[in-house]
């Protein structure tokens, strides 16, 4: 662990923007090295103010620095940005637990088995808060709050996206400038490099959760019918974003050589592609 | 975060509301600051003082409008580096409904919390029970009445 | 154009939109409220909503692109299949918004929304 937290360090030296400083400062929090895990958080949250991750690395350090009140708001900007976000309904619970206030627990338990159902942390603290593990069947508040927070150690690291080729085999740009999300922002495959080549994947499927619900409801609301697009001029790149079947989001980067014209078409063809591995995985 | 009603029909209005505007805390209240719905506290104490300064800005910004002789501020806003305060008055048929919001800079904006406080005020209007306002809480009857709100807005 | 609200300076900014065949309103809206600085709008058309929905996409566009490395947005469109909005954000954190039909000249839109951006300033 010490060299990796070295390698990271350094890495993050070299590329202050880069999202190691998640690894990083949780390595760090692992450790008992709160100040520095504290620094490291704070620093990427700065730079990354948007980040859902962000906030929850940050909250989980604030927790174990006992600093519940912080840790309680990080949390809520966190499920603010990523509604779902596992870590952060964990955490609440175990807030809510650390207060006593059982039934706002079990709801964030509740919540975070919704969209992680095989998460067996949380079905542990589910069962000691509903199960009735304390005298005359009264739920041990205790012992459910020790489940939870031992659901605060980090999380499996998410699993890597879906092979490339699966969802756009063939495709000019599968391995840095195509993306495909569902509603919540997580990868279903494709890549994303930014100019320097580095990955930016996660960064970028961060911002745009949500993003098919909200171009919906402001067609929805203007009364422009069905959206079918987003085209986006960067000062050194394009994206077009397209709705290739349900919530699920197609993004396609080039750089400013590509005309927008050409991108919708790379578009197209990326969605169609999209359109078939989603209803193959149906 | 959860969403809690002590008068039922303000839930769905409330939950609707607090999906599409991004809005990080929501009282729905009396112009008494009688409690009838929240969204996003975590403790029943925020939610007391909350409710209080409220109502009593509520009621200052109306005699304000009183003394120069217009109608009451229907909505008021101030913003700070991270968030945002919004206060809106509704009229149902329950009676006159304060809605005070908090919200995020970074997740929503004035523009966002305005246009679907529109929506939130014609939903609220459309789903309050009609048989007029509510009843005038005595004193005697007062801690009775806001131990039981409480409780229900935090599901004890 | 029936509802105008129209502070003055930034008429003739909005001009250089309307005028483009298809067309349905043109406005600014302040960047970060979502609030209308200025409209310009066929009847019908409710420019608090446009407004509000405009820069909430905005941020969330501008945001993912800085995120992916592409810099600052120039210009974007919202693809309908009854209309469009395209938005060019003004440096000045303004954003200059185009409702249009769907069969416009998107080109020509474009070009007179960022001549209009330089205008506003």
């Amino acid at each position: 662990m010490p060299d990796e937290i070295k390698t990271l360090s350094s890495q993050l030296a070299q590329d202050p923007d880069s999202l190691v400083f998640l690894r990083l400062g949780e390595l760090l929090r692992q450790k008992g090295q709160f100040d520095a895990a504290h620094r490291v958080a704070l620093t990427g949250l700065e730079r990354h103010p948007h980040l859902a991750d962000a906030h929850d690395l940050y909250a989980r350090i604030l927790a174990d620095k006992r600093d519940y009140e912080r840790a309680f708001d990080e949390w809520d900007m966190t499920l603010r940005i990523a509604p779902n976000h596992i870590g952060a309904l964990k955490g609440l619970a175990f807030l809510y637990f650390k207060v006593g206030d059982v039934g706002q627990a079990v709801a964030h338990l509740e919540a975070a088995r919704q969209h992680a159902p095989d998460d067996p942390g949380v079905a542990q603290a589910l069962a000691l808060a509903q199960g009735g593990g304390g005298p005359g069947g009264v739920p041990d508040a205790a012992r459910a709050a020790a489940a939870a927070a031992e659901e605060l150690a980090p999380a499996a690291p998410a699993a890597a996206p879906l092979e490339e080729a699966r969802v756009f085999a063939g495709l000019e740009g599968a391995q840095e400038g195509l993306l495909l999300l569902d509603a919540k922002g997580q990868v279903l495959g494709g890549a994303l490099k930014d100019p320097q080549g580095r990955d930016v994947t996660d960064a970028v499927a961060a911002y745009l959760a949500g993003v098919s619900h909200e171009a919906a409801r402001t067609t929805k609301l203007l009364g422009l019918g069905r959206w079918t697009g987003v085209a986006a001029e960067g000062k050194l790149g394009h994206i077009h974003l397209t709705p290739p079947a349900g919530d699920a989001v197609l993004l396609v980067v080039r750089d400013r050589s590509v005309p927008m014209g050409r991108l919708a078409i790379i578009a197209q063809r990326a969605a169609a592609a999209a359109r078939r591995w989603l209803e193959l995985d149906r | 975060m959860t969403t809690r009603a002590v008068e039922a029909w303000t839930l769905e209005p409330l939950v609707t509301f607090v999906k599409e505007a991004g809005a990080r805390l929501v009282l729905v209240m009396t112009s008494a600051g009688q409690v009838m719905a929240q969204h996003g506290f975590s403790r029943a104490v925020d939610v007391m003082s909350a409710a209080a300064l409220g109502a009593a800005i509520i009621a200052s910004t109306d005699e304000i409008a009183r003394q120069l002789a217009q109608p009451p501020f229907a909505v008021l806003n101030h913003q700070g580096e991270r968030h945002g305060i919004f206060l809106g008055a509704v009229s149902t048929g329950h009676g006159k409904l304060v809605v005070l919001v908090v919200y995020d800079l970074h997740v929503s904006s004035l523009g966002l919390v305005q246009l679907f406080f529109e929506q939130l005020t014609a939903d609220l209007q459309a789903a309050s029970p009609k048989e007029g306002v509510s009843k005038q809480v005595l004193a005697a009857d007062f801690e009775r009445e806001l131990s039981e709100s409480l409780n229900t807005l935090f599901g004890r | 154009m029936t509802g105008a609200s129209r502070p003055a300076g930034y008429g003739p900014a909005l001009d250089l939109v309307t005028r483009v065949r298809g067309v349905r309103g043109a406005m600014l809206v302040s960047g970060d409220d979502g609030l209308v600085v200025a409209e310009q709008l066929m009847e019908g058309i409710k420019g608090v909503a446009v407004a509000a929905l405009a820069a909430s996409l905005a941020s969330r566009l501008r945001r993912a692109m800085e995120a992916a490395g592409l810099g600052v947005s120039l210009f974007w469109h919202l693809q309908c299949d009854q209309g469009g909005l395209l938005v060019v954000p003004a440096p000045s954190g303004v954003l200059i918004v185009a409702v249009a039909e769907p069969d416009v000249n998107v080109g020509l839109v474009r070009l007179e929304l960022l001549r209009a951006a330089e205008a506003v300033g």
